[in-house]
């Protein structure tokens, strides 16, 4: 059987989008330049000149050129090359802590929504998660297990957490209230099934939207935590761990650091722009 | 008002709990042994038990915590495992020059950014609100260390108009002024896009009300009706982002103090954890966690006082 269709129809959505998308230029832009990124990024070890982790100290710090189109970084490794790898790894590093800690704070805040008697408890958690700045979880994960990839994820993945379980409560309780999941539990549905099969799909867009949004911050988090040494240690190619590779002579070749650092700002400007984008068309509730 | 600042008190008080028990955590979840450190690479056994009953790592969990939350409400962090230095001297003196950073940061960066969105409302859909809007885009889009380093580059290095390494004296010294510029200039620019931003959404919401349709049929100067009867309205929602986003400000101090090698709590904390100096990086984090709850608490009882409707709540 088939219960009323939720508030947000797919179908409905895309036609919007269809029809917005058209007219927004700076949206189009962005999703043009996130494509070629992640072109890039995909196809790396297809697309990349050289071996990113291939030293040649004859030929360090040269400016970009013919043959190395971003120049060489201090080892004399091929920037272009490396950072077709970072857009790799940073892009990889920001969706994963987006996944892990969107689902945690999706079911959190779906959970508290559903069960009011656990909403003070699961909040309050989430309140104390929410008194910290992303960047404390980045040294507080750090100072734990040290400074990597991984810890850097799990910062990220629990300063989201909180975030997503906000907006998730808040979408799932607007969903519950609607007849048709009362009309389910008449019909004998289990509450699982309700919330996975009714309420979840129709809070989707909103957690969606948000995540994206999100997605920006989190990027340049994972950047941020890398140039401060406590992300992706070297000579592995991430972006803000390249970038803090050429502070020390950056007077010389300033390059090395600025290059990696636009890629990481076009990278941030795009998602953001096309989350803003997404905002607008699927969920004009979040803007306000 | 007194209620309210209690019930926010009393709000705070599981928070701070968190943050010691993670603080706490922080030193029992590390692999290494905080004893074994203290007590160098060649030392016996022997000794390195008597350090960590010294310590006190040889007691259960719970009682070293309870001891923990007893030293850190003293004042009492331990001492630092590479210089020997007390933890809460180191903190106190990089709190401050993390303070002066936000508070000389705030000064020039808060009126702007206020500025910014006013003007880009007043021009709503004109040349001047689609600048702002996109810069304020690009401004939240910016990785900090870029700006850092172009700041640097350009002022410091090329021009070289100001120094850009560590901390001159104090801010009402000429050094010491001319030291922080470049660092606060830093840190402002991370800060101005979002606040310019909710500012110019609260001001189109102000401007569309009915009270300034009032005052525009009662004939009022459009800068009276914008100065007088819109921002100070406008600004109440703009009060609580500042204020998250002084918050958020610590966070930023962190990258930014490590590139202008600026004496602050962020450096410490980083320097600390590549150091693996525990009790340092520890005291450093609990500090920057415990200065971001009073942050907000002081923001919040600040949205209060200026909407009073807040308090009937």
């Amino acid at each position: 059987m088939t219960l009323a269709p939720g508030p947000a129809s797919p179908r409905r959505a895309l036609s919007r989008f269809r029809r917005h998308f058209g007219t927004d230029y700076p949206a189009m832009l962005a999703l043009a330049v996130l494509a070629l990124m992640a072109f890039g990024a995909i196809f790396a070890p297809w697309l990349a000149p050289y071996d990113p982790l291939h030293i040649e100290l004859t030929r360090i710090m040269q400016p970009p050129g013919s043959m190395h189109w971003f120049g060489t970084d201090g080892q004399g490794r091929d920037i272009f090359s490396r950072v077709l790898f970072g857009l790799r790894l940073t892009s990889l590093i920001g969706f994963a802590a987006i996944a892990i800690g969107g689902a945690i704070g999706t079911a959190a805040g779906s959970i508290a929504a559903f069960y009011p008697r656990l909403d003070g408890l699961i909040m309050r958690v989430m309140d104390v998660l929410l008194s910290f700045p992303a960047i404390l979880f980045g040294l507080a994960v750090a100072a734990i297990i040290g400074a990597g990839t991984l810890s850097v994820v799990i910062a990220l993945a629990i300063s989201t957490i909180p975030l997503a379980a906000r907006i998730a409560r808040g979408a799932a309780l607007t969903v519950i209230a609607q007849d048709y999941i009362a009309a389910g539990r008449v019909v004998g549905l289990t509450d699982a099934g309700l919330l996975l099969r009714y309420v979840l799909p129709n809070c989707l867009s909103t957690i969606v939207v948000f995540l994206t949004l999100r997605l920006g911050q989190a990027i340049l988090l994972a950047a941020s935590l890398g140039f401060l040494g406590l992300g992706t240690q070297p000579p592995t190619p991430e972006l803000g761990t390249m970038a803090a590779q050429g502070v020390n002579f950056f007077f010389f070749a300033p390059h090395v650091t600025i290059i990696p650092s636009l890629v990481i700002f076009a990278l941030v400007l795009a998602t953001n722009i096309l989350g803003d984008f997404l905002r607008d068309v699927l969920d004009p509730r979040l803007a306000a | 008002m007194l209620k309210y600042t209690v019930q926010r008190l009393l709000l705070a008080i599981p928070v701070v709990f968190g943050v010691l028990l993670i603080g706490f955590a922080l030193l029992n979840l590390v692999p290494s042994d905080p004893a074994t450190i203290r007590a160098g690479p060649t030392a016996s056994a022997d000794v390195i038990a008597q350090i960590r009953s010294e310590m006190g790592l040889d007691r259960p969990l719970w009682e070293q915590f309870l001891r923990y939350v007893g030293s850190v409400l003293r004042g009492d962090l331990g001492t630092s495992l590479v210089n020997n230095m007390s933890v809460a001297e180191e903190l106190s003196r990089s709190f401050l020059a993390t303070l002066e950073l936000i508070a000389l940061c705030l000064i020039w960066a808060v009126p702007m950014a206020i500025l910014l969105g006013v003007v880009a409302a007043i021009s709503r859909g004109g040349i001047l609100d689609r600048l702002i809007i996109s810069g304020a885009v690009a401004g939240i889009s910016l990785p900090a260390f870029l700006i850092g380093m172009a700041l640097l580059w350009v002022f410091g290095f090329k021009l070289q108009w100001l120094p850009f390494t560590g901390r001159g004296g104090p801010l009402w010294t000429v050094d010491g002024l001319r030291h922080a510029i470049l660092p606060s200039i830093c840190l402002g620019l991370i800060f101005i896009g979002p606040v310019a931003r909710i500012t110019r959404t609260s001001m189109l919401e102000v401007l569309g009300a009915d009270h300034i349709r009032t005052a525009r049929a009662k004939g009022l100067a459009e800068s009276v009706i914008v100065g007088r009867h819109a921002l100070r309205n406008a600004l109440i929602p703009v009060t609580t982002l500042i204020g998250l986003q002084i918050g958020y400000l610590l966070g930023g101090a962190i990258v930014t103090e490590t590139i202008f090698s600026w004496p602050g709590v962020g450096r410490l904390a980083v320097g600390a954890i590549v150091a693996n100096d525990l009790p340092v990086a520890q005291g450093a984090i609990i500090a920057l966690a415990l200065g971001f709850i009073a942050i907000n608490i002081i923001v919040d009882l600040l949205y209060a006082v200026l909407d009073p409707r807040i308090q009937a709540r």
